[in-house]
């Protein structure tokens, strides 16, 4: 027995085998099919003396301390079973079980042998070998020396005695190359060949770890094809190999979407090698990267095969693994090759004693991806073709298609002049095609020739009392609208608004926003959106580009002045003098409706001309599809210069729906839309993906199941994490997947979401009178399953980019699958069709960017980034949801971007910009974006000491959020990289520090660590510093003051929330215990107490009429103090009592122990105390709430332990008087252990009505989020009566 | 039908694309674009036409004209 080294070819082998020790992966088989008699006892002597003569059958390998050998033993017992009563059909199921079981390496044989007579005069020799011990050429050696054998046997002769070579010469020679100087040149060789890492083309998009079977459909390519092929390739100068491989690149080319493509070969590695002669594991797979462009002729591309494969054959011997390793290309995610193509022409021309034999191949080894397996056995029926597929990513259904198209292909270019262009050849079969063009394009619809606003004007006249919109506490009817709208536009006609005329509208959402997009409309003009909060250079670029005849706006100022665009100031306008009907107007379909802007490549914004037919069509299918009924009401919450905006604004008002406006800047704040959608009853509304994930994300979400019918997505990819997010949080509610780019009318596909799918989530099919085309490199179309470009054409399509023909030209070209004359618009948008006539959206083909659903060409922000003095050369990208700006040059990078601030607008400046010495280059001399460093975010002061502890806390969480370091309270949140999905984070957190409620809206407004402890110092004050006996939750605001009393604990605190939630306007006032601080006496009777408190409350509003309210002790102490104002003759217009119940409830009742001051803490936080026993217990239960109550003092607790019982006490003492009018009640009305509660109880001491509020939940759950935004709502709705 | 010299050099040239003057009698043709899928042509059409019984490995052994003529036993 001989002990040797593998060979690397064998340690690649091994070290798989090693990963995975059960897989049959790495087993190869075949099967010879003898026609002829056959006497199995001679059989088995020839396959015992070939196994006595080839090495590598009786190898074993051993792991050792020093790394693996091969044993190799003197002799084995031959593993041979011989069956002769089996059909075929059974033997092949014996042979694929066979296949099935692993070998263990090292424990041997390698290798097993089968016999099957199936027939009189057939027999099937199937062997199954380990591939660390053999390759393709090996079986090919030892199948010629068994026939050999076994026919001298035969004829009664002993075999010439033709020996193999030893695999002591396989590994010494194996030995001598890694030592050479040549294995340095290869080495070499491969490295720069591959410099670049070109992107492996994936058939089937992704890649995967090999499993441990792989799928296999095996075809044949007929003898007339297989003839025509060759003579093809000997036309060419080449091998029938050549042209196929060839062929393959074609089909990969075009099926991945690249221009150049690199494919796997295997290569047997033995030519002029004393490997001819030894059975054993030598081939080799290596790497043919070539370039496919559709310009190029079928000959070229073969010519390349040809000498691509010589230079391959130069360095052949260096192996696979090692290329890989080398370019770290290693893994699942990094592939160096896309499909192999393995041909074996190996020698099989034998027979047994005259019985000839026919081989076939079974397995061929581990499958990464796809294998094109073709084998030409010379016997009259053509090549055979097996397509095998590694099962972790294709089935068998993409099998057959990717075989079926390949030999269609094959087909035609054995049949086309190879002369001629690649653009020819389309990778599709003919049923693919009529599949693709036709089958998934059938929306023909005949469709009334109306406009946008015709429709809208005959609703008008239809329901004009019917709620058309809604803003606040604004509500217009149908005919309030149009009459107003109508004014306006009668006064836009005489400044030139006309059909054809542009008018720009610059407006913040509000009523007058809507009626000037109606006026613009009425008066048959395009309405083109100016967003107010756009930098003045890009407004006055747009307004000078576009040259509108006037432009709308809301008040003085807001448009740049020095454009010589006439303005209209909404503000103070008197219209009232036009005539309020409909003005006339020689509008047509054809007319364009509105002109928006969208970025530009070459740095400078298009203007998108969309006539008055294409949105009638999207609105009509629209409405066709999701029927609104007069009930709906549709959110408008989109700004107007992006265009799902003009489905909001006008669907409703086609419909006779009601337009529900949110104001401006809210449709960033996922709470404050959640709280609109709820009270509004809002059915419709639209998310970008990335906004509905972060709507999703707030609790408040799942209040909207109850209102919403229907949610659309459009703007950006919807993940299925969001989709399936949107369903838990809002089942029942439809999710509908929209795409379209504003060049097509807003929207072009539709997709239902539903719950039970798995997988990206599909843009869609195609809607009315719209057809898509996802067509290849030479604008073929490309199947189902196979990515391309996305084309639009039909009755969506814009009118092209307003005063940009070439640009136009460019976009939108010649439909060649429509009628003659039609257009099609190229999206730039990677997608494929499924099988099922729908289409998936899967990236970009340029450089245009989306960012929360802003569609940015890097392109333009470069040109941007370039235009500054200082800057010699800029590029863009987008890294982790960020826009990132590089710059070489001497210009000081925040100088840069502070510069773009003013230029672009707020989604398109870079949230950082890097200062570079020079740009990474790839080998060809191309800027290497991946080699772009990420940038690093710093604060930038940090210099002056914290204000307060709360500052210095939440400039930790900034930079816990954010991940950057050195970050001071000064230091914005948006210039340090963060998003709105980072700011939803930091809210989140804050809230668990805090239990504070902080809007993403207030982080726009207070960006600073510094500014955002202001905000919280006023809307819940700090643990110490809000001890007082009056804490002012908020003094802001126009309104009349509410006063709050505590509850027993002593701390008004709780009323932070309701603060929160009823808005800025309203001052908000807490009046807490004495004795909180200090060593103040307590109170000795409730009735001395609110005296104190009713002096507290004149001391800030000396005069009636007041708003007061109390929870629980508080309650009682609101009611006295009502009582003491209204005796010194003062108005009390509301008195708001939160589950609290008068004294007399409580008298016969036990005062609580001193111990219940915990459970007093706990319940002012909203707990009901259950396992914690003592403070640090009750702390912690805080802590976890987030309650802002876990950060009061030792001292603090001590004194509340003695005002909880004081207030006991003085419940129990307190004689009550009738307080003069009606009293707003709410009641916890789960089950409580004080069952004799009673509001009835309040009855002789209130004159008035008691409007009670039942809410599902227990006494102290009152003043949690969920509660307490049904308390705010009520109390909204009571306090804007009394401001009305 | 005995397999000539001349007839070897004829038919490497046509498997090659090249002429026949351009085949050299001693180099290996590897060198000159001859690859495993052109060795096993060529013995296929030589079993079929002159009965040789020559394996793939013998020519691909020593690839050049002379030591392939000594081999098949041409004149």
């Amino acid at each position: 027995m001989s002990v040797l080294p593998l060979t690397a070819a064998q340690s690649g082998m091994w070290f798989a085998q090693a990963l995975d020790p059960l897989s049959p992966a790495q087993n190869t088989a075949e099967c010879l099919r003898i026609d002829g008699p056959l006497d199995p006892e001679r059989f088995a002597d020839a396959l015992r003396r070939v196994a006595d003569e080839a090495e590598a059958l009786r190898v074993r390998v051993e792991d050792t301390p020093d790394g693996p050998v091969q044993h190799v033993s003197e002799v084995i017992e031959l593993p041979l079973t011989v069956r002769e009563s089996d059909t075929e059909a059974e033997a092949e199921a014996w042979m694929r079980a066979d296949l099935a079981e692993p070998f263990d390496l090292a424990s041997g044989p390698l290798f097993r042998h089968a016999l099957f007579q199936v027939g009189a005069d057939r027999w099937l020799w199937y062997q199954c070998v380990h591939h660390l011990v053999m390759d393709g050429y090996g079986y090919s050696l030892l199948v010629r020396r068994t026939a050999e054998v076994y026919s001298a046997l035969v004829r009664g002769e002993e075999p010439a005695p033709r020996g193999f070579g030893h695999l002591a010469d396989l590994v010494a020679d194996d030995t001598a190359y890694r030592e050479s100087a040549a294995f340095e040149a290869d080495r070499a060789h491969w490295a720069a060949a591959f410099a670049d890492r070109p992107e492996a083309p994936r058939l089937a998009g992704r890649g995967a770890l090999p499993s441990r079977t792989f799928l296999r459909r095996t075809t044949h390519l007929s003898p007339g094809t297989t003839e025509r092929l060759k003579d093809l390739a000997t036309r060419l100068r080449a091998t029938w190999p050549d042209v196929l491989i060839a062929a393959q690149a074609l089909y990969t080319a075009r099926a991945t979407a690249r221009t150049d493509v690199v494919l796997g070969l295997p290569m047997m590695g033995r030519m002029g090698s004393v490997a001819l002669r030894v059975p054993g594991m030598v081939m080799n797979v290596l790497p043919l990267r070539l370039a496919v462009s559709p310009e190029e002729t079928f000959a070229e591309l073969v010519r390349r095969v040809v000498l691509g494969i010589r230079e391959i054959r130069r360095h052949q011997r260096y192996r696979y693994e090692d290329i890989r390793r080398d370019l770290g290309l290693l893994g699942e995610s990094r592939a160096l090759v896309g499909p192999l193509v393995n041909v074996m022409p190996f020698d099989y021309d034998v027979d047994f004693a005259g019985a000839p034999a026919r081989a076939w191949n079974l397995s061929a080894g581990p499958v990464d991806d796809l294998t094109v397996n073709v084998y030409d056995r010379a016997d009259g029926r053509g090549l055979r073709i097996d397509h095998d597929g590694n099962p972790a990513l294709y089935e068998d259904s993409d099998l057959t298609a990717h075989q079926e198209r390949f030999l269609d292909l094959l087909d035609r270019l054995a049949g086309t002049d190879p002369q001629q262009p690649l653009a020819v050849h389309t990778v599709a079969t003919p049923v693919e095609v009529g599949l693709v063009v036709d089958e998934f394009n059938r929306t023909e619809r005949a469709l009334p020739p109306t406009t946008l606003i015709g429709p809208i004007e005959a609703r008008a006249a239809r329901t004009p009392d019917a709620t058309a919109l809604v803003l606040g506490d604004t509500a217009l009817t149908y005919a309030e609208l149009n009459t107003r709208a109508n004014r306006l536009a009668r006064h836009l006609q005489t400044l030139g608004a006309r059909p054809g005329a542009v008018v720009a509208v610059s407006v913040p959402r509000s009523v007058d926003l809507v009626v000037s997009l109606l006026a613009v409309l009425k008066a048959g003009a395009a309405y083109l959106p100016l967003d107010p909060d756009y930098p003045a250079r890009r407004l006055a670029y747009m307004l000078g580009d576009a040259a509108p005849v006037c432009a709308v706006t809301d008040r003085v100022g807001r448009l740049p002045d020095d454009t010589g665009t006439e303005v209209v100031v909404l503000d103070g306008l008197d219209v009232s003098s036009y005539a309020w009907t409909n003005p006339a107007r020689a509008l047509t379909p054809a007319h364009p409706a509105y002109v928006i802007y969208t970025s530009g490549s070459t740095g400078r914004p298009k203007g998108v001309v969309v006539p008055h037919r294409a949105i009638d069509n999207r609105l009509r299918w629209m409405q066709h599809a999701y029927g609104l009924t007069a009930g709906d009401r549709v959110l408008q919450k989109t700004p107007s210069s992006f265009d799902v905006s003009v489905w909001e604004f006008f669907w409703p008002l086609r419909e006779g729906a009601t337009l529900v406006v949110a104001e401006p800047g809210g449709h960033k704040d996922p709470i404050y839309l959640a709280r609109l959608i709820r009270e509004q009853a809002v059915t419709t509304c639209h998310f970008v993906p990335s906004m509905l994930q972060v709507f999703l994300g707030a609790p408040e979400a799942a209040g909207c199941a109850e209102a919403l019918r229907r949610v659309f997505c459009s703007g950006e990819a919807l993940p299925r994490e969001t989709a399936s997010a949107f369903a838990r949080a809002l089942p029942g509610v439809e999710l509908h997947n929209l795409y379209g780019p504003t060049e097509a009318a807003v929207d072009v596909t539709y997709h239902a979401c539903d719950p039970a799918d798995r997988g990206p989530v599909p843009i869609g099919r195609p809607v009315w009178n719209t057809r898509l085309y996802v067509l290849d490199a030479a604008l073929q179309p490309c199947p189902p399953g196979v990515p391309g470009e996305l084309y639009l054409a039909g009755a969506q399509l814009a009118d092209g980019y307003l005063g940009r023909p070439e640009l136009t030209a460019a976009r939108f070209v010649a439909d060649p699958f429509g009628p003659a004359g039609t257009r099609m618009y190229r999206t730039g948008d990677l997608a494929r069709w499924t099988e099922k006539g729908e289409v998936e959206y899967l990236g970009r083909t340029d450089h245009q960017v989306k960012l929360r659903g802003q569609r940015i060409e890097l392109g333009e922000v470069e040109a941007a980034l370039a235009a500054r003095p200082g800057v010699d050369a800029a590029c863009a990208l987008v890294h982790d949801d960020r826009l990132i700006g590089y710059v070489t040059g001497g210009a000081d990078p925040a100088g840069v971007r502070a510069a773009l601030a003013r230029e672009l607008p707020e989604h398109m400046v870079p949230a950082a910009v890097v200062a570079l010495d020079a740009f990474p280059l790839s080998p060809n001399g191309k800027l290497d974006r991946r080699g772009l460093p990420a940038p690093v975010f710093t604060g930038g002061a940090g210099g002056r000491p914290y204000a307060s502890a709360r500052e210095e806390a939440l400039t930790g969480l900034f930079a816990e959020v954010l991940d950057v370091e050195g970050i001071g309270p000064d230091d914005a949140f948006f210039d340090l990289g963060g998003t709105s999905l980072l700011a939803v984070r930091l809210v989140g957190r804050v809230r668990e520090e805090f239990g504070a409620e902080l809007t993403i809206g207030s982080l726009f407004e207070a960006p600073t660590p510094a500014a955002l402890a202001a905000r919280l110092d006023a809307a819940a004050p700090a643990a110490g510093d809000a001890l007082g006996v009056v804490l002012p939750l908020r003094t802001e605001g126009d309104r009349t003051p509410l006063f709050g009393v505590h509850p027993a604990g002593g701390l008004a605190w709780c009323y932070a929330g309701l603060t929160a939630r009823l808005g800025p306007q309203q001052p908000v006032y807490g009046l807490q215990a004495r004795g909180l601080t200090g060593d103040e006496a307590l109170p000795r009777t409730l009735q001395q107490e609110a005296e104190d408190y009713a002096e507290r409350i004149r001391e800030i509003q000396p005069h009636g009429p007041y708003r007061l309210l109390g929870w629980s002790v508080g309650g009682v102490l609101a009611h006295t103090v009502a009582v003491l104002l209204q005796e010194a003759g003062e108005e009390v217009e509301l008195l708001a009592l939160l589950d609290a119940f008068p004294s007399e409830q409580w008298r016969e009742r036990p005062a609580p122990e001193e111990g219940d001051a915990l459970t007093a803490v706990l319940r002012m936080a909203g707990f009901d105390r259950t396992g914690e026993r003592t403070r640090e217990d009750v702390l912690a239960t805080l802590r976890r709430a987030g309650s802002p109550l876990a950060g009061l003092t030792d001292r603090t607790l001590s004194r509340i332990v003695d005002i909880v019982p004081n207030h006991a006490r003085m419940m129990r003492e307190h004689e009550h008087r009738p307080y003069d009018g009606d009293v707003l009640f709410f009641t916890a009305a789960a089950p409580r252990a004080e069952s004799w509660l009673t509001r009835e109880s309040w009855r002789p001491y209130v004159t008035g009505a008691l409007d009670n509020h039942d809410l599902d939940c227990t006494h102290p759950q009152l003043m949690r989020d969920r509660y307490l935004d049904d308390i705010a709502a009520v109390l909204a709705a009571r306090l804007k009566e009394l401001d009305a | 039908m005995t397999l000539t010299v001349e007839r070897i050099r004829t038919d490497v040239a046509d498997c090659l694309g090249e002429d026949p003057t351009d085949i050299p009698v001693d180099e290996n043709l590897i060198d000159h674009g001859l690859d495993s899928v052109r060795i096993m042509t060529l013995l296929e059409r030589w079993r079929r036409e002159h009965a040789v019984t020559a394996s793939f490995a013998d020519l691909a052994e020593r690839p050049a004209l002379d030591a392939w003529a000594s081999l098949l036993g041409a004149v």
